[in-house]
């Protein structure tokens, strides 16, 4: 049955990773000719107009984009965090709720198998899936930084590493979400909103410190990229409350689904 | 004494306000087939979903072996072979890759039986399942059902989209079966195919279950109706006693106790211009248990 699974959502993970590494592809093809001194001259006018809240949402005031790993550390992983939630979230929606948008749901119950058992292959599928959106997504851009030019190794890893914990927790509470209901369709909007509400949180939290509160209602927070940039490290409180959110999430999907009618 | 290997007690279902299944309780004998007739909504499919865990019962236990039928209870769920009524497969998959597929979740091997069946319902494992049609889809939901031997075989619907010659090698599977021991649960809403292959049967209507009754008893009852048209109309009914269930003209539509035989025995003394002997409709049987 993993096998199957892994072989369904094959398509989707090609589509999306394509999507993410056809963006950085450009960028890298483009970003030398665009950094020149002349253009950077106007590049650093320009920011000094932004106000210093804008700058702070997409990290440039940590980190100039003189260069493409510039551009990666600050705009970049927005697009990475935004692009592998997205991929995250419909991935956690649909993987158990397919069978029964699309009716299967009753010859797969008819089977020897446990709904735990279904649970468990769905899942393991899906989590390698992430994984290896963002190992393939970390490869193909630490092999376009190589080509063009120096950056640091380190904190690059480490970056490409941030996107799993909240691209993990959003997998895990769409999917919980997804038992609430029995088709695709209705989980789609749900799943985007969830990515895009709380990116909106993410953002503004950072912003001004009167809404700074906002950021406990955002999965983004959990991908903690600016500790990233200044100390190079991952913090492991992240780690640790990404993983029992997701854990948690699993347990109450675990319980629901068993208690789901699927037709 | 009989064992009884599937015991559905107090089954009741509701979805929301609306009725499914009112305590209805049943239990089929090993080795026999059990026809489940009603007509559309009356609560076949809910029950056959509850049997299968598909759907929450409201009140109510299903037992299988003895053992209550538990959605996480593997070596239960693989004695039962089910069909249901409209088959959805995935539709990426050829029938060989389904089969296959089918295969991985049994521990024994199911290969040799599952080449049989092929055989028999000339299925074409070539196929996408996309590509079938209603009728080889059914076939293909045969063999996935029948495949792993199971003791109880729970269809719904099963001829639906079958061609005539193909309901003829399915009704020869179903005795096959039943000489082996397998126990069928057979649902329909087609009276004919009760009578064919079914020991006994059970009615329901409107969620409720009217009456278990052994088929040969049923058909004891000779529940069909005639209809004769006549210019001596009236003198077939008075001097016959006919109950008249419909009269036009000369034509009169009567429910018939008599045997084939003696009906027409009866009827020849007289002139008759069009005589026809229609089995029962289900609604025919419903008003019968209701009086």
């Amino acid at each position: 049955m993993f096998k199957r699974e892994m072989k369904v959502n094959l398509k989707n993970f090609i589509v999306w990773l394509s999507i993410l590494i056809g963006l950085f592809l450009v960028v890298f093809l483009i970003y030398p000719s665009i950094i020149n001194s002349e253009n950077m001259h106007m590049i650093d006018e320009m920011m000094e107009m932004f106000p210093k809240e804008l700058l702070t949402a997409f990290n440039m005031d940590i980190t100039a984009i003189d260069s493409a790993y510039g551009w990666l550390k600050s705009e970049g992983f927005v697009f990475v965090l935004l692009i592998t939630g997205c991929y995250s979230a419909i991935l956690g929606s649909n993987i158990l709720l397919k069978e029964e948008s699309d009716k299967t749901i009753e010859y797969l119950n008819s089977l020897p198998i446990t709904r735990n058992k279904i649970i468990s292959n769905k899942v393991s599928s899906g989590l390698v899936y992430i994984f290896l959106m963002t190992i393939g997504l970390g490869i193909f851009n630490y092999i376009g930084l190589s080509i063009s030019g120096n950056f640091d190794k380190l904190q690059y890893i480490l970056l490409s590493i941030t996107p799993i914990f909240s691209s993990i927790t959003i997998y895990f509470i769409c999917m919980f979400i997804s038992t609430f209901t029995h088709k695709t369709k209705k989980m789609l909007g749900i799943s985007l909103g969830i990515v895009f509400i709380s990116y909106v949180f993410q953002t503004l939290s950072t912003m001004s410190s009167s809404v700074e509160f906002l950021k406990y209602f955002s999965v983004f927070t959990l991908a903690d990229i600016r500790n990233v940039i200044v100390d190079i490290s991952i913090n492991p409180l992240m780690v640790i409350i990404s993983f029992f959110i997701s854990i948690l999430f699993l347990i109450l999907t675990i319980i629901h689904y068993n208690k789901k009618e699927l037709i | 004494m009989e064992k009884n290997i599937l015991e559905i007690k107090n089954l009741t279902k509701y979805y929301g306000k609306i009725l499914g299944v009112k305590d209805l309780s049943l239990t089929l004998n090993d080795g026999e087939i059990f026809g489940f007739i009603g007509p559309n909504g009356a609560g076949k499919s809910t029950t056959i979903r509850c049997i299968m865990n598909l759907i929450n019962k409201t009140e109510g236990t299903v037992l299988l072996n003895g053992k209550e039928l538990d959605k996480d209870e593997v070596s239960l769920k693989e004695l039962i072979g089910y069909l249901p009524s409209e088959i959805h497969l995935y539709e990426d998959l050829t029938v060989k890759q389904i089969l296959n597929y089918h295969e991985s979740f049994y521990k024994k091997s199911i290969h040799k039986r599952r080449r049989e069946l092929v055989k028999r319902l000339k299925l074409d494992e070539s196929k996408k399942i996309e590509d079938l049609s209603l009728g080889n889809l059914k076939k293909l939901g045969i063999v996935l059902a029948f495949a792993h031997e199971p003791k109880l075989l729970i269809l719904d619907e099963p001829t639906s989209g079958l061609d005539p010659i193909m309901q003829q090698v399915f009704y020869e599977l179903l005795r096959e079966e039943k000489d082996k021991g397998t126990t069928i649960f057979y649902s329909t809403h087609i009276l004919s195919e009760i009578s064919k292959i079914c020991d006994r049967v059970g009615i329901i209507k409107e969620g409720e279950l009217l009456k278990v009754e052994k088929v040969e008893e049923m058909q004891k009852k000779n529940l069909n109706f005639v209809m004769i048209e006549s210019e001596e109309i009236d003198k077939i009914i008075k001097d016959l006693n006919l109950d008249v269930a419909l009269k036009r003209n000369n034509t009169i539509r009567f429910k018939n106790n008599l045997s084939s035989d003696k009906l027409i025995k009866s009827l020849a003394k007289y002139k008759i211009d069009k005589v026809l002997i229609e089995e029962a409709t289900l609604e025919d049987i419903f008003l019968h248990y209701y009086k």
